[in-house]
């Protein structure tokens, strides 16, 4: 028996929210983050919306979305997620692997703009894209007009609140 | 070297994005001569012109893609999957 303890926090854990003049950022809560796994020709995945209908579906790549909520799923809904997708997809828990980041406001787009070469203004909103932030990959959705939520992989996700700190200084 | 990549997924994307593999060449027979599998895995040519290359999308779809440029111009005629069979 190890003599330290693992405690659970939250990766962004004492990150107050940051409000500048036209953006904010804030780190959403640890709910639930899913991977979901299809063949690349998987073009959508029908049966997923009855069963899970507090869970938001974001496309990753060919074949694979990002499901997400704002609450833990629990073990026995996952199950039974798992087993109504198991003719269309593979599901891999990442609530505890993945960090999601708001930014919002009319800034928002200048401020990611400094770090992505995609293309923010002709970015539809519900859209969603995998791509740089500086030297870090996260998934970027446009949630509103003016919001984008930011997917990072755990241990990145401070390093990546830092540089949107430093990104968005000019606002503030 | 080309700095805009268009991704058959996800659209134009920056170099910095991308992993390159190498030459897209033809896996030759198992049962080929060893002089023709040394050749496949150690000898390339530097062409000067047209060239087909395995690129990696690391930072974004992660799809293995082949992408046709040119090395002399930087100019990109073509990419695609690479699990998309080309019909010749």
């Amino acid at each position: 028996m190890s003599k330290y303890r693992v405690t659970l926090r939250p990766a962004l854990d004492g990150k107050q929210p940051i409000q500048r003049n036209g953006v904010s950022l804030e780190a959403r809560p640890e709910g639930t983050l899913l991977h979901l796994l299809a063949p690349p020709s998987t073009n959508e995945l029908p049966c997923f919306s009855e069963y899970a209908a507090n869970l938001s579906l974001r496309p990753v790549s060919p074949g694979q979305w990002f499901a997400v909520g704002d609450t833990a799923l629990p073990h026995a809904d996952l199950q039974a997620l798992a087993s109504s997708l198991k003719s269309e997809a593979d599901i891999v828990d990442q609530s505890h692997g993945r960090i999601r980041i708001l930014v919002r406001g009319p800034m928002a787009m200048r401020v990611l703009a400094k770090g992505t070469a995609v293309d923010l203004a002709i970015f539809p909103v519900g859209h969603s894209a995998t791509t740089l932030i500086g030297h870090i990959t996260a998934h970027v959705t446009r949630i509103d007009e003016d919001a984008f939520e930011l997917i990072v992989l755990r241990g990145f996700a401070e390093s990546l609140w830092d540089e949107l700190v430093q990104m968005s200084l000019e606002f503030s | 070297m080309a700095s805009l990549v268009t991704c058959p997924h996800c659209g134009a994307r920056p170099k910095e994005e991308f992993t390159v593999k190498g030459a897209a060449l033809t896996r030759p027979a198992p049962d080929a001569s060893q002089e023709t599998w040394f050749d496949y895995v150690y000898l390339r040519d530097n062409p000067r012109g047209a060239y087909q290359e395995y690129w990696h999308h690391t930072s974004g779809c992660r799809r293995w893609l082949v992408v046709n440029r040119d090395t002399a111009t930087h100019e990109i005629f073509e990419t695609r999957d690479a699990a998309r069979k080309v019909t010749a």
